[in-house]
């Protein structure tokens, strides 16, 4: 005989109710950790993202254009010049935007101490979309355009240097024709970044001022970014067309650091989701073979009244899927309302040296992706599904006759 | 000669092709003075220095030769822990060597703010030169008579794009140039070091300051000691005397 669908449905409903504290609990455990998942992906995510604006803002950009020795020898010597109006062939709708600069290692000098450090001459209009300066907080004033000749350098470097916004420092480095360059920069304003890599690797001044002092046309780089990652791709092969005697980087390539920890997250999530998911999915194994062995007798009675093995094991399944949905919806929408909860980001600033020094920034902020949902649910049904067979296995290798004869 | 030593150990050397920017004619020609004195002439001298601290003294020998305002060469001679040590400056670059490590080091720029051989001197009081003249405002701020001779304080502020790290300079200058005092203010116009005469003698047929003390002002009790034993004007001096394999050879005449 033929046992419709939704009798078994019937049926399996009616069996979790049969057993209302275990299945709450086996829900409960589902629940918890589908949510769980759902939010550590996603905080794992978030710095996963995070991690690549900064190695993106850090100067960097998606893809980065260099002349061929500047990576050894990151000097004024290894520039290149751009013919005026310039424009790298990156489709406008996929540009967020790009830049030129100069820049140089350089030693800046106050009254007190030395320290050596990255100058870097920028055009402070294009900065804005493109890079950390756009954002940061700061103290004093910004550079105004690139012809000013004033400094700009980290809160750090400025605490480190002992002197102060409106004093001025001595800055050395090579010119153009391998001679150094000694000039005084009024400081104007120190910049706040997260962190204080930052503010100790790099001073900002205006590009042409720069190059006045180096006396060069030249750039040492052109950075540009994207609106998505996923075309840095296209970008750094259109770019290295356009400008055959050039070195051409995506961020990857620069930031390897930074790439490498990208994948490594991506493999990290989906460590992290198996091993919850299979402890889950022995968890589930356990409570469903305690239910099948309760329930010998019944079954036994169900096969002795004309119930197919196959149907048996067909009503074990749709009991722990039903379970399994249920959990993975609540958890779903448990682990959403965590991260909505979690929404403004959750403040690291507590630990900052530690957080800085893992190179995080001080707000966690998570980021939900509909991917990462959709992985995490379909691979816990099938898991669930896997993972309840053997109990219903169990539950049909019993012969009718030897399940009628047990007690209960 | 002399003057040209003196004016290495306290960046007081002042080029011939200064075109001051100064805008007190008295002040410029006074420091001018200073400039002829020391235009294009050799000296050899024989100095001790004593670096004090707050809790130990030690005192070493040093002799020096000096070419115009770029080339000199310092070479200890005792302790013997420290003999044979040298430094070697030629226009604006400038090698250590320690015959221990049997290491000539060009020091880089980084470096150059940086202390020499531990004392209250740094690389940059060695190799600046011309700075006074070309780097900074020159004013004549105060003028007396202290035993027979007049007294000049000239302040010199640097111009607004100077490499130059202090917010001012005051000197005190005799009439007979030689250099009484000269004070190195940070940029807030703190006192950060004084370069003092101790004592003003005659030596090598030249008076000068023969004993001169840069004392630490930001750090109590800090203080280096140049005092001339001997010394020896316009003599000849080898021309490979001033280059890096005479400053790992260790040759001493």
């Amino acid at each position: 005989m033929k046992m419709p669908l939704i009798l078994l449905l019937q049926l399996g409903w009616r069996n979790l109710w049969r057993q209302r504290r275990r299945n709450f609990m086996l829900l409960a455990a589902i629940l918890v950790a589908v949510g769980g998942v759902v939010l550590i992906n996603s905080l794992i995510r978030g710095f996963q993202y995070d991690m690549m604006e900064d190695a993106v803002e850090n100067l960097t950009g998606h893809v980065k254009v260099l002349a061929p020795g500047y990576r050894d020898d990151p000097s004024i010597v290894q520039g290149f010049e751009l013919a005026d109006g310039w424009q790298p062939s990156v489709p406008t709708a996929e540009l967020e935007g790009w830049t030129r600069r100069v820049r140089v290692p350089a030693v800046v000098m106050s009254e007190r101490e030395t320290r050596g450090l990255n100058l870097v001459g920028i055009d402070p209009a294009d900065e804005r979309d493109l890079s950390f300066l756009g954002t940061v907080a700061m103290s004093g004033e910004r550079l105004r355009d690139a012809d000013d000749s004033h400094i700009v350098l980290g809160r750090e470097l400025l605490t480190q240097l002992d002197t102060k916004v409106g004093r001025r420092v001595v800055v050395i480095t090579q010119g153009a024709d391998g001679l150094n360059r000694e000039a005084g920069f009024r400081v104007i304003g120190a910049f706040d970044a997260e962190g204080t890599a930052l503010e100790k690797a790099f001073a900002f001044t205006g590009r042409t001022a720069l190059q006045r002092l180096l006396d060069t046309d030249a750039v040492t780089e052109i950075s540009v970014r994207l609106t998505d990652d996923a075309h840095s791709a296209e970008a750094s092969a259109e770019l290295a067309r356009e400008l055959p005697s050039l070195q051409v980087m995506d961020w990857r390539q620069l930031e390897p650091l930074a790439a490498a920890m990208f994948e490594y997250s991506d493999a990290a999530i989906f460590v992290w989701f198996l091993i919850v998911m299979i402890a889950l999915a022995f968890g589930l194994v356990n409570t469903l073979i305690t239910a099948v062995m309760e329930r010998v007798r019944e079954f036994g009675m169900l096969r002795a009244i004309g119930m197919r093995p196959g149907q048996i094991v067909l009503q074990v399944l749709v009991e722990s899927t039903l379970v399994m949905l249920l959990g993975l919806g609540g958890g779903v929408v448990l682990g959403m309302g965590l991260v909505a909860y979690f929404a403004d980001g959750i403040d690291l600033s507590a630990w900052a040296q530690g957080v800085e020094m893992a190179g995080l920034r001080s707000v966690l902020v998570p980021r939900l992706m509909a991917e990462d949902v959709v992985l995490v649910t379909t691979l816990s049904l099938v898991l669930g599904l896997l993972g309840s067979a053997y109990p219903a296995w169990r539950a049909v290798s019993v012969k009718p006759l030897d399940a009628l004869r047990r007690g209960t | 000669m002399m003057r040209s030593l003196t004016t290495i150990a306290t960046c007081f050397a002042l080029t011939l092709t200064a075109t001051a920017r100064a805008n007190d004619p008295r002040a410029v020609t006074i420091v001018e003075g200073a400039i002829d004195l020391t235009r294009g002439i050799s000296s050899y001298a024989e100095l001790s220095m004593t670096i004090h601290r707050p809790d130990w003294e030690r005192s070493s020998s040093l002799v020096a030769w000096t070419r115009g305002r770029d080339d000199a060469l310092i070479r200890f001679t005792a302790p013997a822990k420290d003999a044979g040590n040298a430094t070697l400056k030629d226009g604006p670059k400038m090698w250590t060597f320690t015959p221990k490590l049997n290491r000539v080091i060009r020091l880089p720029y980084s470096m150059m703010a940086q202390d020499w051989a531990g004392s209250d001197f740094s690389y940059n009081d060695l190799s600046r030169t011309d700075q006074l003249l070309t780097e900074y405002t020159l004013e004549l701020i105060d003028e007396q008579v202290v035993d027979g001779h007049a007294q000049y304080r000239i302040r010199a502020t640097p111009h607004d794009d100077a490499p130059v790290v202090w917010g001012k300079e005051e000197l005190l200058l005799r009439d007979d140039y030689v250099l009484i005092e000269q004070v190195f203010y940070d940029q807030a116009m703190q006192p950060l070091k004084r370069l003092e005469a101790r004592e003003i003698g005659e030596l090598g047929g030249r008076t000068f300051a023969t004993r001169m003390r840069m004392i630490k002002l930001d750090e109590p009790d800090h203080w280096t000691e140049m005092s001339y034993t001997q010394a020896a004007f316009d003599i000849d001096i080898d021309d490979a005397m001033f280059t890096v394999f005479a400053l790992q050879s260790g040759r001493s005449r």
